[in-house]
């Protein structure tokens, strides 16, 4: 039996699922389709997962590290039970899955689940296990998300050669890892297995792990944290294939030119995640698809069929949620009439490493490049905060950069306890447009770890006042 | 090849239009003929074409502006297509055809979600300024979102703020400033400037936002500005028309012949006349500047006309002077050019005092509000059957209407306005003296 609604939405991940509602909010007669589970890659196999994973084994670090020290006695060994680990995993993605069903549905959005792939611009055919029915919409919006890169040689089975689907639903904890690519995603997971006793392996193929995602500084935080808690990390690697040996794998390598083998009983490969352009039939309504695999969109995420939005990962770069939601939100306007295009100044990005990586707004390179040539950058590290030393999580910093002319604030760069919570201050500042005497001159609470951004602030303009700064700066700045 | 595009001849006595709209932005290719912007004069909304093809380089107006016939509406690169014809200007001006008017392109009212879905969803964006995040604007992304409503283009409006930021304020005046196109000049120095308070709706609520633009601003500015400069006082009271109606009733067929329906608003219209003369303080402003009142010897009456784009006031000029006859006459033609959108300015210009006539659709009474620079309104409301008590103890009906008096309290004091209204009701109450008036 056909259906016929104003807005289709393919897809039901933090795009499609927010652009749903907020399209169900402005009167539409709304569908989402979605073929696996409500909430997408990231409620239900990557960012709320790997939250859960990595706050357990957090909590498990510090009992087992720290503890001591604080003066607390843990009579007997601490154990990890992995069966409950995963279950109580589960029961964290099933509360937020089941959080958007109950979302959808109190907005009237009509949920169908099924694999949906066009006809023509106006008509896609839903194939579900009970058949296969006839949808048409006025509006469609494309946010079918990506998925994880196989590379060639390591076919994911996602019991021992996994992706982070895989990784994310080990239900016993492996004795030798080895992590193909040490982008995000790789040491994030790294993070947490090696924290549950894992020795793992990082083979990258680039000369810094995070390499082009993050500040470069921020990254060696992390990377000298890894290999303090005995990760391997080698640089300038590249993964050439693998064999099964007895119950394990042999990885061969190319280590800066030298052929090796590495032992282990899993592998996981983490070299980036590709855009589904390449599914739900996008050519049959004449959706174009650039080489890479992205549909081609404009600045209102329209794509060349007029009215077919993408968002979200299949639309571009950066693929990240939160972008995802925004453009959701904003396709959902568009199509009720609203004047709206893309207009963020930045995406804010967010690596759960140990310790975390926020950024937001332009690296020092970036703002170079853009014709800022004179900067002034702050640094603020976290072992001058109270709340930081109380937590003993004193690694890292509060790097700020800002233009020299103006002192308006350019990028924040944190690499540290809860960076992942600090950075929205940061963003917002961004946005505004604001000069860094804004974010000093605003009153931060003490004592917490948000007392670090109006220090960073402070240093910038050269007179922190939990560090001591060069006699240098005395004197030149503080007018504007 | 750098061709000009102009702004054509809009029609008769028409020198300017406001611009409401572009249809194309740098970098689009344009075909002959096509439209590419919206143009509001006083008469009627009206898509702009190009005479000739290619590349549109320079927009060189922003939304909102006033634009003169004769200036140049935008710069195209002249493409292969135009090479042939070297488009002079003037060409350009003569060859575009003068008006095709745009269906009611003023207001995209909220309940019409279906036609601007349509719009959004076939229109390749026409409107959009490009984002800002790229570009070095320092603006809040609340003020980044309320220029692309607007239609302005942020990275063209000069910032007041801190380091150049460019503020709120600033882009509410850059599109809103000095377009009281169609008013008289007894306003304060400056041009009203539209107070801009924070709208703080409930965050997610279903709402639509359509730019405040065109006919609807104006609306909104004028109205603004009457009622920020003239403290308004209304007075209302009850008048026995038993007479009028019988009097109308009798002149129906008489005015028929002449093929002529007569209205109540003529009568009303003599009443008030008749009445101003003994109070010219009611036919009379306040002019800011110079700190002295004007009295007009002159009778130049408003009536306040609906449409679908909106209120409108059109004026019959030199009211005492024509008869009854000659205003029901002119009353039915400037209603019906205010309905089609063919009011010529000056048929809009130069009321001395105004009538408001919202009992042709209801209501017992209203406050209504002086078109500026005026100093009264008068209200006429629907008319009623009545009982009332006779003298000697027996009940009697009576035809009852109802009119307010509306007056800027800086020139009239309320006696004045009690005395005056107590004059026009025995006025209209006994339209057979009216007669004693004619001249």
């Amino acid at each position: 039996m056909a259906q016929t609604f104003d807005t289709v939405v393919i897809g039901a991940g933090p795009g499609g699922y927010v652009a749903a509602i907020r399209s169900a909010q402005l009167g539409k007669k709304t569908a989402i389709i979605e073929r696996e589970f409500l909430g997408g890659v990231c409620l239900n196999v990557g960012c709320i997962p790997s939250k859960a994973m990595i706050s357990a084994t957090h909590f498990l670090h510090k009992a087992q590290h720290q503890a001591a020290e604080m003066g607390i006695q843990i009579k007997g060994d601490i154990k990890v039970d992995m069966p409950q680990l995963l279950k109580w995993k589960t029961s964290v993605c099933d509360k937020m899955s089941g959080g958007v069903k109950l979302l959808l549905g109190g907005n009237q959005v009509t949920i169908l689940m099924g694999e949906a792939e066009f006809n023509n611009p106006k008509e896609l055919t839903l194939t579900s296990k009970t058949g296969s029915d006839t949808i048409t919409a006025k509006n469609f919006i494309v946010a079918t998300g990506s998925r994880p890169i196989e590379i060639p040689g390591f076919k994911f089975d996602e019991k021992e050669i996994m992706s982070s689907t895989g990784a994310l639903a080990l239900d016993a904890i492996p004795k030798k890892m080895v992590v193909i690519g040490g982008g995000y995603i790789g040491l994030e997971i790294t993070g947490y297995i090696a924290k549950l006793g894992t020795e793992v392996i990082v083979v990258e193929a680039g000369p810094a792990l995070l390499n082009g995602v993050v500040d470069p500084e921020c990254a060696q935080v992390v990377s000298r944290k890894l290999t303090k808690a005995g990760v391997k990390v080698l640089l300038n690697a590249k993964a050439k294939g693998q064999k099964k040996v007895g119950d394990g794998y042999e990885v061969s390598i190319d280590n800066n030119g030298k052929e090796e083998v590495l032992k282990c009983d899993k592998i996981l490969v983490t070299v980036g995640r590709k855009p589904n352009g390449d599914q739900t039939k996008l050519a049959a309504a004449g959706i174009q698809v650039d080489e890479r695999g992205f549909v081609k969109v404009d600045a209102q995420r329209r794509t060349n069929v007029p009215h077919i939005f993408a968002i979200g990962d299949v639309a571009g770069q950066p693929m990240l949620a939160h972008k995802a939601s925004y453009e959701g939100v904003m396709v959902a306007e568009i199509i009720s009439g609203a004047n709206r295009v893309y207009d963020a100044k930045t995406v804010p990005a967010v690596v759960f490493t140990d310790p975390e990586i926020a950024s937001a707004g332009m690296t020092e390179a970036e703002a170079k490049a853009k014709g800022f040539t004179d900067l002034k950058v702050g640094k603020f590290p976290f072992a001058a905060n109270g709340k930081a030393v109380s937590l003993m999580e004193t690694d890292g910093f509060v790097k700020m950069i800002a233009d020299a002319k103006t002192n308006i604030l350019l990028g924040v760069h944190i690499v540290g306890p809860e960076a992942s919570n600090l950075i929205s201050e940061a963003v917002v500042a961004i946005e505004m447009g604001a000069r860094i005497e804004d974010l000093a001159l605003s009153i931060h609470p003490h004592p917490t770890l948000g007392e670090t951004m109006m220090e960073a602030a402070e240093a910038t303009l050269g007179h922190a006042i939990h560090i001591i700064q060069k006699p240098l700066n005395r004197g030149k700045e503080a007018t504007h | 090849m750098a061709v000009d595009v102009k702004l054509p001849e809009l029609g008769e006595g028409v020198t300017e239009g406001e611009l409401v709209k572009w249809l194309v932005k740098p970098g689009d290719t344009v075909k002959p003929d096509q439209p590419v912007a919206e143009v509001m004069t006083d008469k009627a909304t009206v898509e702009v074409p190009t005479p000739v093809a290619g590349v549109v380089k320079d927009l060189k107006f922003k939304v909102g502006e006033m634009i003169a016939v004769e200036k140049v509406l935008l710069t195209l690169d002249g493409s292969s297509a135009s090479a042939s014809t070297p488009a002079p200007a003037a060409h350009a001006a003569t060859a575009a055809p003068a008006t095709r008017p745009a269906p009611t392109a003023a207001a995209p009212a909220p309940r019409s979600a279906p036609a601007s879905l349509h719009m959004a969803a076939t229109a390749n964006s026409p409107t959009i300024y490009p984002p800002v995040a790229d570009s070095k604007v320092l603006a809040t992304p609340s003020t980044r979102r309320l220029a692309r409503e607007m239609g302005v283009d942020i990275n063209q409006v000069p910032g007041s703020g801190l380091a150049g930021r460019v503020t709120r304020e600033d882009v509410v005046t850059n599109n809103g400033g000095g377009t009281s196109a169609g008013m008289d000049t007894y306003s304060a120095k400056a041009p009203f400037k539209m107070p801009a308070p924070a709208y703080n709706g409930p965050t997610g609520a279903a709402e639509e936002r359509v730019p405040l633009i065109g006919i609807r601003r104006k609306i909104a500015e004028n109205l603004q500005m009457a009622k920020h400069i003239i403290p308004h006082f209304t007075l209302m009271d009850e008048a026995e028309v038993t007479e009028l109606v019988q009097m109308r009733e009798s002149l129906k067929e008489f005015a028929e012949k002449s093929g002529l329906k007569i209205t109540y608003l003529p009568f009303v219209m003599k009443a008030l006349i008749s009445t101003i003369r003994n109070f010219p303080m009611f036919n009379a402003s306040i002019d800011d500047n110079a700190k002295e009142i004007v009295y007009k010897k002159y009778f130049n009456l408003g009536f306040a006309a609906d449409t679908p784009n909106g209120l409108v006031v059109p004026v019959i000029k030199n009211a005492d002077q024509k008869s009854i006859l000659e205003l029901s006459h002119e009353i039915i033609e400037l209603s019906k050019k205010a309905r089609d959108g063919k009011l010529k300015s000056e048929e809009m210009r130069g009321a001395t005092i105004t009538v408001t006539n919202i009992g042709s659709v209801g209501g017992t009474y209203a406050t209504p509000i002086i078109n500026h620079p005026e100093v009264a309104i008068l209200g006429m409301y629907k008319i009623t059957d009545k009982l009332f008590l006779k003298p000697d103890g027996t009940v009697g009906s009576a035809k009852q209407m109802n009119f307010t008096i509306t007056a800027d309290h800086r020139l009239i004091d309320g006696a004045v306005a009690a005395n005056f209204l107590k004059a026009f009701i025995q006025k209209i109450q006994k339209p057979g003296h009216l007669m004693m008036d004619l001249r």
